[in-house]
């Protein structure tokens, strides 16, 4: 699971608040760094998508913060420096075992091989 | 409802595809054109959605957009992984995405396998809730309108074998019909850009349906069955563009084998094949009342929103009704546990072809059968329902090998039933292009604002 991807998920356990899903925590046991062809645009269109923060948050957790800044530089399209930091930690860090948890529930969603379990109980629908 | 219609999808497509995934991954390696199109079509810096993304089959195109894909069954979406694709496993029902987060979305072969209409529309609406506003989405389902042939019914329970069955007798037949297969493919692996033909393509590979065993296996039967095999899974498959060319061609190749058809059978065969009758044909299958499926041939067979389980049913008042040979005992059928020994239940039945080519078993299981009956009497609703699930094991071998069919479930879809579903439930999506494609009904919807006042 990379960190772009990570930065889409949201717990869907009922009870939970609008947005109290969000972001997941990370408690990684096995994390694993890919080298990935670097495309600056695509970063660059990439990243009004993110949520800066949660990446972040996300990224310090695995140890992969390398000093990206906590918000976001103005006109980094053409920061190619900020750029490839970026690139780095969206997509070439990977979990390839742990947990994600629910910030509100505390249910816990196992990643296994990279592949995250997102499927809840009928119960918890 | 809703605990009959998870379990229905629990029993007939999340565990039939955990059984047939390994077999997927060779044969369905090839995406179809238009949805290629959707997904190259997409901006770069693009972030897109495959729900039911199965092997992943899609999630290599266009390496300039981010692609997350998500399904239910383990093993495909571990396929999938293992090409290198970012994939999860969760419920479409419940995605695990925030609201608004993806530019695109694809639901390819996903939602006609909800059982009830309301599931289906809650999966749209789940789909287009991840969906950004202006995002698009493309929504392929299996269509109840094939050229050669019709679905009588729109829930269907549709056999899957990974291979032909082999047959004591000879294997000529099976091998004759790998042959031509094999050589179609290599003419198909050749043009890649006809849509026809890609589809096709994908069809003789996957082999996906089989006839069912369980008649006394003469040669003429065999042959029946082979051609049956053959032609039946392409009835079923929903990509499958059969022409006459090769319906002549597949039938000379069969004669050549082992197995002799004189010339007036043979033409017979074709000529049932060719007007559709093949359909009735091999229905017999089907212990479904004839006046049923003769009042209702174009007509939901289920009611909507009831679902479609294979309760014990009242079998006596489906044969009273076909005036069939009272020397056979009535039959309670057992409850559908394994779907490898379940008849398919949607195809027409002649009541000749029942009373010849039926077997069935008597099971001990009066009581409980009288007694579902007496409660079911005045369900009106369901009788319908029940006279259309109604099942037996109707061959006398024993169960048959895991290697069997397999059930799966689709509700298929009739022409602007999509489109309807769409416009009528869910508003936030606002269709901008409906078309037919390789047998499938296609959607393309974009995302809007909805305005509450």
């Amino acid at each position: 699971m990379k960190l772009l991807t990570h930065n889409m998920l949201t717990s869907h356990v009922r009870g939970v608040r609008p947005g109290g899903g969000f972001p997941l925590r990370i408690q990684a046991t096995e994390v694993k760094v890919n080298n990935v062809d670097f495309n600056q645009e695509f970063v660059a269109r990439m990243i009004p998508k993110v949520e800066w923060g949660a990446l972040v948050e996300a990224a310090e957790s695995l140890g992969h913060l390398s000093d990206l800044p906590h918000e976001l530089p103005p006109e980094y399209e053409n920061n190619e420096d900020f750029l490839r930091k970026v690139h780095h930690v969206l997509l070439e860090v990977e979990v390839m075992e742990g947990i994600l948890k629910c910030p509100d529930s505390g249910r816990e969603f196992p990643i296994t091989k990279g592949i995250p379990n997102m499927l809840l109980s009928e119960e918890e629908t | 409802m809703e605990k009959e219609a998870s379990q229905l999808e629990k029993d007939h497509v999340h565990s039939v595809y955990e059984k047939i995934a390994p077999h997927f991954h060779d044969a369905r390696y090839k995406a179809w054109p238009k949805v290629q199109q959707f997904l190259s079509d997409q901006d770069p810096g693009s972030l897109i959605a495959d729900i039911g993304c199965g092997n992943g089959k899609y999630l290599h195109i266009n390496s300039q957009t981010y692609k997350l894909g998500c399904d239910y069954c383990f093993p495909l979406v571990e396929s999938a992984r293992n090409d290198g694709h970012e994939v999860m496993v969760c419920h479409s029902l419940c995605l695990p995405y925030r609201n608004e987060c993806f530019d695109a979305v694809l639901s390819i072969a996903v939602i006609h396998h909800f059982s009830t209409k309301e599931r289906r529309v809650r999966a749209i609406k789940e789909m287009a809730r991840t969906l950004r506003v202006g995002g698009q989405m493309m929504i392929y389902v299996w269509a109840m309108e094939q050229k050669r042939r019709k679905f009588e019914k729109q829930d269907v329970f549709v056999p899957w074998n990974p291979s032909p069955p082999s047959w004591t007798l000879s294997n000529t037949c099976s091998r004759g019909i790998q042959k031509s297969i094999n050589q179609k493919d290599k003419r198909l692996a050749l043009d890649q850009h006809s849509p026809k033909l890609a589809g096709t393509l994908k069809v003789h590979r996957q082999a996906r349906s089989s006839s069912f065993v369980g008649e006394k296996e003469t040669t003429h039967n065999l042959f029946e069955k082979s051609l049956r095999w053959s032609l039946f899974s392409r009835s079923l498959d929903s990509i499958l563009d059969l022409s006459n060319q090769w319906h002549q061609r597949e039938l000379s190749t069969f004669s050549n084998g082992n197995i002799q058809l004189d010339e007036l059978n043979r033409g017979k065969l074709f000529e049932k094949i060719r007007q559709g009758g093949f359909i009735k044909h091999i229905s017999n299958l089907s212990l479904r009342c004839r006046q049923n499926s003769e009042d209702n041939a174009s007509e939901v067979a289920v009611e909507p929103g009831s679902p479609m389980i294979c309760h014990p049913v009242p079998f006596k008042s489906c044969y009273s009704e076909l005036g069939q040979d009272t020397k056979q005992p009535p039959v309670s059928p057992a409850i559908i546990h394994d779907c490898s020994s379940v008849c398919l239940p949607d195809l027409v039945s002649h009541q000749k072809d029942v009373k010849q080519q039926l077997k069935i078993d008597y099971h001990p299981k009066q009581s409980a059968f009288h007694q579902l009956q007496n409660r079911r009497k005045t369900d009106s609703s369901l009788q319908d329902t029940n006279n259309y699930c109604s099942m037996a094991t109707w061959n006398k071998q024993p169960q048959r090998s895991p290697n069997g069919a397999c059930l799966r479930y689709y509700h298929v879809f009739k022409e602007g039933e999509l489109v309807e579903l769409i416009e009528h439930h869910v508003p936030e999506l606002h269709v901008i292009h409906s078309y037919f494609d390789h047998a499938n009904w296609c959607v393309i919807a974009e995302k809007i604002h909805v305005w509450k006042i």
